[in-house]
């Protein structure tokens, strides 16, 4: 048994008007998500009354369906560690997961980003799946961003296809979705109706639930591949070479995440959005390994040659 | 008040849910999962729970003590066999010591007999661990011995149940000083608001090393005990934090595959007024050279201390080597009163995590305001039972970790 009691902090994200406040509260709606803490950004997202959320000295509010809800204030590292402390404290009820919902026009990449470098925040929480929400009836809409809207499409772990209904082709926005992540579960929704359970179950182990989607697809730059380890590998190369990946490219890395095997008999899980990744985690052994990589302007061809390069070192740690 | 744990059920056992500090499970004949019970004060003895499905526990016998200046306290379950201990509130009183049930039917436990422990400077048995059907090591004074002083009456003893109607004492030990002819002194006592006494509390023994038993000593610290000829067990190593520390070392609880062992206090005043009382985790590498590396995290005393009654460290689920029971040497759980039930994740010993918890309100009927988680049991399905000192009663919950 490998113990992991950090709390998912599940991310939800789209594209401005796409549907998230809509998917939010039909979530947070949901009996699997009672005792869930929602960070929202804006006031108006989720049924509270906002005067009583302004004027609580708490900053924390007890929803009527059992969640907490509070406002980010300062930034998120400050919300979520005084939350963990006040829950500590007994000075809030409890919660299991975070719920935080990013501004329509953020990329989800910097949250994650914070999961995985603060190593305070890290202590108490660990990054949980991030849901992006993609307007499946008003493609226009995301052009006028295109680069933050692939980005969230990139990071995301469930892309949910808000107004299915209204949709003229749902396949050709499954298809750009999947030309730019070919890793996601894609989850056509009408008024948020999506199964929560699509959401809990990643959560369920340590590390994010492994998709290993071979498929190789390009749009805008982007590329989505596998890299596989044909046997087991030292811990220290498999560091060395994430180090090497990320100082040459890490601008251009989206999303990573794996389970990788390692020499010792551990499996560990991977997981990194550009530039910073978390520290590698033990998890129970998985019947399948390897890395998810989802990228920009670098393709399979080299992240495998920097591998074979770096591995085939003699001398190598 | 919770972390990574759920209630699935309360149960107020009948309106007499102050429990003790004995917990054990039966897997009884028929497939039922029979969790019995110690009560913490008169009138109830014992009280065995059908836990088969824990969201809907249902009470199968609830037993009654034969008067109010005693109580039981502690108890185990070997098979089905069942020891009951006997603490009396003033020397002399009886029944004390412990007695042998017959639970193949839990609905009839049947009295197997009785080991007498009373005498004129004896309160008789505070606490037993017995976990292979033939052995209670016990927390229990002994009529041949007078205590220096009275509250170091209690020693460590060991008697052979293996023909359960004809229970026969083969061993004991206590601490050099504490009794009448001893050839050591007295031992140094704590200051008066601390001094609980230098007495046996848990004495555990498991047959990874059935040689040793690991045992709490109250103000005394904790004892390795080389116990591999019954009859003269012979110190191995002590360990002691008090002072500086407020004493009541309570459980050991060794993690034979890691070369650690934990320790747990007792906190036994209220308001914090004993503060601080933790568990400790010793490096057992060499057992006769423990160190003290780290100790599990608690919530920040302030916090606690004004909730009502104790808060600090108390019992330990002990991985008892049994049928039935959870055993972990990574994730470790202790009860710490009106702190509530905690885990704790120990992969790194020196930097213990805290990965889940569960304090319930304020059970109805408590007199002091706030809960007094008082022990806990992991069942091998990784059901965490825990009990209420004062009126709560039992509390199943699931761990997700």
């Amino acid at each position: 048994m490998i113990p992991d009691g950090r709390t998912p902090v599940f991310v939800v994200t789209g594209f401005l008007g796409s549907g998230k406040t809509t998917l939010l509260n039909r979530i947070i709606g949901s009996p699997g998500f009672v005792d869930s803490l929602v960070v929202v950004n804006e006031f108006g997202e989720v049924p509270v009354d906002h005067h009583l959320l302004e004027s609580s000295e708490e900053r924390t509010v007890a929803l009527p369906n059992g969640c907490l809800c509070c406002h980010l204030r300062g930034d998120l590292e400050e919300t979520l560690i005084g939350a963990a402390m006040r829950r500590r404290r007994g000075e809030i009820a409890g919660f299991d997961r975070v719920i935080v919902e990013t501004s329509g026009l953020a990329d989800p990449g910097p949250v994650a980003q914070t999961l995985f470098a603060d190593q305070a925040l890290a202590r108490d929480f660990k990054l949980g799946p991030i849901v992006t929400v993609v307007d499946a009836a008003d493609r226009e809409n995301r052009a006028s961003g295109a680069e933050v809207a692939r980005a969230q499409i990139a990071a995301a772990d469930v892309v949910v296809l808000s107004k299915s209904d209204l949709a003229d082709r749902l396949d050709a926005v499954t298809e750009e979705v999947k030309s730019v992540n070919a890793g996601a579960l894609c989850v056509p929704a009408r008024y948020g109706d999506v199964d929560p359970a699509i959401l809990l179950q990643p959560t369920r182990k340590s590390g994010p639930a492994p998709v290993f989607s071979s498929t190789a697809a390009h749009a805008g730059g982007m590329a989505s591949f596998v890299l596989r380890f044909p046997a087991p590998v030292s811990k220290a190369l498999l560091e060395r070479f994430l180090s090497v990946l990320v100082e040459l490219r890490g601008a251009d890395l989206l999303r990573v995440k794996g389970i990788v095997a390692l020499d010792n008999g551990e499996h560990v899980v991977v997981q990194g959005v550009r530039h910073v990744f978390d520290r590698l985690r033990p998890v129970s052994r998985a019947p399948q390994t390897g890395l998810v990589f989802i990228t920009r302007h670098v393709g399979e061809r080299e992240v495998d040659a920097l591998w074979q390069a770096i591995s085939s070192l003699k001398g190598s740690p | 008040m919770f972390l990574n744990m759920k209630l699935l059920a309360h149960h107020s056992l009948n309106g007499f849910g102050g429990m003790g500090e004995g917990m054990s499970m039966q897997l009884a004949k028929d497939g039922r999962r029979i969790l019995w019970l110690a009560h913490e004060s008169a009138p109830k003895n014992f009280t065995a729970v059908d836990v088969t499905d824990p969201r809907a526990p249902k009470v199968v016998v609830q037993t009654d003590l034969p008067h109010a200046q005693m109580r039981s306290n502690s108890l185990e379950v070997a098979g089905d066999l069942m020891a009951v201990a006997y603490q009396v509130t003033k020397f002399g009183l009886k029944p004390a010591g412990f007695e042998l049930f017959d639970i193949s039917e839990p609905e009839r436990p049947r009295s197997v007999s009785f080991f007498d422990a009373s005498g004129p400077h004896s309160r008789g048995c505070h606490q037993l661990w017995f976990v292979d059907g033939k052995t209670v090591h016990m927390a229990c004074a002994d009529p041949e011995l007078k205590p220096r002083n009275p509250k170091d009456d209690q020693i460590y003893r060991i008697v052979d149940v293996s023909s359960p109607a004809r229970p026969r004492a083969i061993g004991r030990w206590h601490l050099p000083g504490t009794m009448e002819g001893d050839d050591a002194p007295p031992p140094q006592r704590l200051p008066a608001n601390f001094d609980a006494g230098f007495r046996a509390h848990n004495t555990n023994v498991y047959p990874q090393r059935p040689e040793r038993c690991y045992l709490g000593y109250i103000d005394g610290g904790i004892m390795v005990l080389d116990i591999s000829e019954p009859s003269r067990p012979k110190l191995v190593s002590r360990w002691s934090n008090s002072p500086p520390y407020h004493g009541f070392n309570h459980t050991v609880l060794p993690l034979f595959e890691r070369g650690l062992l934990l320790v747990s206090d007792e906190s036994v005043r209220d308001n914090g007024a004993d503060w601080p009382k933790l568990v400790w985790i010793l490096d057992a590498r060499d057992e006769r050279h423990l160190v003290s590396i780290s100790t599990l995290p608690l919530p920040p005393v302030d916090a606690f201390k004004g909730r009502g009654g104790r808060y600090g460290a108390h019992n330990l689920h002990e991985n008892p080597p049994v049928p039935g029971a959870w055993k972990s040497e990574t994730v470790v759980l202790g009860t710490f009163f009106n702190g509530g039930v905690r885990a704790y994740d120990i992969s790194d010993p020196y930097s213990p995590r805290e990965i889940a918890y569960f304090v319930p309100p304020a059970p109805e009927g408590s007199k002091i305001g706030a809960v007094q988680i008082n022990d806990v049991f992991v069942d091998d399905r990784g059901i965490v039972f825990t009990v209420d000192r004062h009126a709560g009663g039992l509390y199943a919950l699931e761990m997700n970790v």
